[in-house]
């Protein structure tokens, strides 16, 4: 029973490790060394928060978020929500292609074969492909993410030093040190995530009878979510930081870990951040395309004909094209297309997470499942230091430009 | 006065009473749903503040244009802090929800309401799925024509409205609300329109909760052919959420041969489960069934076909047809067995009906005795069918005792998943 209710969280969490987050951590790590690493657990608690108010709304409405949002804020907030989610989305699908242009440049393949290549399997892939097929490279990637224990462990990191980082914080407080906080946090808990965490709900058909099981699994997919990013860290940080070695993208730290861990921990940690890049390069613009077409009412899913769903299919092969055309410009700004990225994200995140409390508060919609007390009181502090983040993450810069003027 | 109007352009019209001073904004129009063809607006409820609501009946409104002007005065409307108690409204139960279309038999999302305006009374009259009420709702209609039109001024996009009639819209239920008789009643007449394979496409395509009540809201007989046309996902999906005795009910009325493969998928000691709850005779018929290889003859047979003994007349045959009319297997096709249930031949509906009635019905079967075994393969039972151009074929057992029949859309079934899994491996 257990077993068959596995599932949606374990899938959200892993695919929450994508290019982009792998990037944040090991820069992170690179620069702040294990300091930083208590970091991750306020994101657990943020994650954990979220996901089961993901899940309980899924488990109870039957519903996904993007039909909820559209059935109760109506056509021009949801259009705004899939407008800013539309253009995220691309701009991670993006940084995902980068992801896989970086991990096989440090195998020595050019990003002008990587890419192309990777765009033509995922669209065969969805278009050719059926379930059975993804959930067998879904599981494949899973053991994939394994790949950072060994990097870690090759590292050989001071375990002592790890620990003491969660038992007692250091905090430093300066600009660079918040935003890179933010940057973990952020990453980890992604506005299109909501979305997906409750679609996959819906798929697996949970009710709120198997609230336990799916609160487990909930549980379980948080951990291996912060436990993988709590490798990634511990490897750059106990090479890396160790040596004075900063970075600017995940693929450096692929690079960068060659000397100090050696060649296989180096080919480990690319091959698991091409893994990464490609699982989410597929997940990202099909779930985005059928999140809009959900919210607008247009057909959707890939058991429909291209005619049966033109508006589906335009959109995924849209969000792919304009993606990669980005990764394959020459001389593209990707890590500035990462920032922008995630200050939308930023941007989204309040406005997905108010809608998403608005609602799970809601009996017409909930029912007997609205929040209790403890579960408000946790969920809107989270929701609250979230917002307050986001909105120092764009006053920041700001000021910095006052004080320079 | 306009003829029509749209339900989203009166939202957020100000409401001014008697004296012309400001009461608030239209925020919802309740609807009598049994009233005439369309549902007649039987009352208007206003928002002043987020927390100060009020229904104003349809009596008390002069009229509804640029503005809604009241006959009352501001002091005689009663807010109070949560948005009234109305069975049906616009903006809460329709606009934005999830619909069929039982015209086209497919699920949509209304954008917008039509409303038609007959000696000062609103009707909905049809609703609005299409782009140009989407645009409509944001506001950009005047800017998204002009551009269409400069591109491609013969686009269908800027004359055609993609509109619902009411009376082929079936409202679904919501949760927690709108569980009343209202959904039973309306439900009854508009879905049954729908041929039963597209209402299980239909039904496929709602979210669980949505799927359930609408499946509970259909009669006996449709939900069984509706059940029968459903994938076995989605058929464990449904059984999940009903009960044990609804789901007795359906496993004991559809096709055997279909109630077995959904046994065979289920959990065993869930299967088990369900067998006991079966009635004797059922129990008895599905245990055989399910005793088989899933792909052989015996795994693919049905035990449900029309046999007569051996002393049989047409007249008797005609009869038995007569009789069974509403049997849920073919009726086409008659077994002769004799006094032991040997299988002596196959006749066909065709090959007697205008025979002399007293002949014996024997007499009229097929010269050629084809048949099957239960464990022959579905190959050679495809193969059979093909060869002797037959829609139906006997399966014997080893002692050439009729055990049951195969039709050829259970052949068809099972070749094309293998036609699929091959398809798939070339991937």
């Amino acid at each position: 029973m257990f077993l068959g209710m596995l599932g949606p969280g374990i899938i959200t969490g892993s695919v929450d490790n994508d290019a982009g987050g792998i990037t944040t951590y090991s820069v992170a790590a690179a620069n702040y060394g294990y300091p930083i690493l208590w970091v991750l657990l306020p994101s657990f608690i943020a994650l954990l928060v979220v996901q089961e108010m993901n899940m309980r709304m899924g488990a109870c409405t039957g519903k996904g978020l993007a039909d909820l949002i559209r059935e109760n804020f109506g056509v021009k907030i949801t259009f705004w929500i899939f407008l800013g989610l539309l253009v995220a989305d691309i701009g991670n699908t993006a940084t995902e292609f980068a992801g896989v242009a970086g991990s096989m440049n440090v195998f020595g393949i050019s990003k002008y074969v990587s890419v192309p290549l990777v765009a033509m399997a995922v669209w065969i892939l969805v278009t050719k492909g059926n379930y059975k097929i993804s959930e067998r490279i879904f599981l494949l990637f899973s053991v994939c993410l394994l790949s950072y224990v060994v990097s870690a462990l090759y590292a050989h990191p001071d375990w002592r030093q790890v620990g003491s980082a969660f038992i007692q914080p250091q905090i430093q407080y300066n600009k660079e040190y918040l935003v890179m906080v933010l940057g973990i946090i952020g990453t980890t808990i992604a506005p299109w995530m909501q979305f997906y965490m409750q679609s996959a709900v819906i798929e697996k058909g949970t009710t709120m009878e198997d609230y336990k099981f799916a609160l487990a699994d909930v549980v379980i997919g948080c951990v291996a979510t912060v436990a993988v990013a709590l490798f990634i860290m511990v490897a750059c940080a106990s090479t890396l930081h160790a040596n004075h070695v900063t970075i600017n993208e995940a693929k450096d730290a692929a690079l960068a870990l060659k000397p100090f861990a050696g060649a296989l921990a180096s080919a480990v940690f690319a091959f698991g951040l091409f893994v990464a890049s490609v699982f989410s390069a597929i997940i990202l613009p099909l779930a985005t395309a059928f999140y809009v077409c959900e919210a607008f009412g247009f057909n959707a899913g890939i058991d429909k004909r291209v005619e049966e769903a033109p508006q589906f299919y335009t959109l995924f092969a849209a969000i792919m094209i304009i993606a990669c055309g980005i990764i394959l410009i020459p001389g593209a700004p990707l890590i500035q297309i990462t920032l922008w990225t995630q200050d939308i994200n930023a941007m989204l995140l309040p406005v997905v997470l108010i809608s998403m409390q608005l609602m799970v508060n809601n009996p017409e919609i909930m029912g007997e499942h609205v929040n209790n007390k403890l579960q408000n009181a946790i969920s809107w502090t989270t929701t609250i230091v979230l917002i307050i983040m986001t909105v120092l993450l764009f006053i920041l810069p700001a000021l910095d430009f006052f004080k320079s003027h | 006065m306009k003829l029509f109007l749209y339900f989203s352009q009166t939202i957020s019209l100000d409401v001014l009473d008697g004296k012309g001073r400001w009461v608030g904004r239209l925020f919802d129009m309740g609807m009598n749903p049994y009233s005439d063809i369309y549902p007649k607006a039987t009352e208007l409820i206003i928002r002043r503040s987020s927390w100060e609501y009020a229904r104003i009946k349809w009596e008390d409104i002069v009229y509804i244009e640029h503005e809604v002007r009241l006959k009352v005065t501001v002091d005689q409307i009663v807010f109070s802090r949560e948005t009234p108690k109305c069975d049906f409204t616009l903006r809460r139960d329709i606009l934005d929800q999830q619909v069929v279309d039982t015209d086209d038999q497919r699920v949509v999302r209304v954008n917008d309401i039509y409303l038609l305006r007959v000696e000062n009374q609103l009707y909905a009259a049809n609703v609005d799925v299409g782009l140009r009420g989407i645009i409509r709702r944001l506001g950009w209609t005047a800017v998204i024509d002009f551009l269409v039109s400069l591109f491609n001024p013969k686009s269908s996009y800027l004359s055609h409205d993609e509109l619902i009639p009411w009376k082929a819209t079936q409202v679904l239920p919501k949760l927690g609300r709108m569980k009343s008789l209202l959904k039973l009643d309306v439900s009854k007449s508009k879905l049954n329109s729908i041929p039963p394979a597209a209402m299980a496409d239909i039904i496929q395509d709602l979210d669980i909760f949505v799927r359930v009540s609408l499946f509970k809201s259909l009669d006996g007989v449709l939900q069984n052919k509706v059940f029968t046309d459903m994938t076995l996902a989605h058929k464990q999906e449904l059984i999940d959420q009903l009960e044990e005795r609804e789901v007795a009910d359906l496993i004991t009325n559809i096709p055997a041969d279909e109630a077995t493969d959904l046994l065979m998928q289920l959990p065993r000691d869930k299967s088990r489960h369900l067998l006991g709850l079966l009635g004797s005779e059922t129990n008895k018929k599905l245990r055989k069934l399910l005793s088989f290889a899933k792909d052989s003859a015996g795994g693919l047979m049905t035990t449900e076909y029309l046999y007569l003994k051996a002393t049989a007349t047409v007249a008797e045959g005609l009869k038995k047809i007569h009789d069974n009319i509403n049997f849920p297997g073919t009726i086409f096709f008659l077994y002769v067995v004799d006094d032991n249930y040997k299988y002596l031949g196959t006749t066909s509906l065709r090959r007697f009906f205008n025979e002399d009635p007293q002949k014996l019905l024997l007499e009229t079967c097929y010269p050629e005795n084809i048949h099957v075994y239960t464990d022959d393969t579905v190959e050679q039972v495809a193969l059979l069918l093909e060869r002797h151009k037959s829609s139906s074929i006997p399966v014997l057992n080893d002692q050439d005792i009729l055990q049951g029949i195969i039709t050829i859309d259970d052949v068809l079934e099972v070749l094309i998943s293998l036609v699929w899994h091959k398809y798939e491996e070339k991937l």
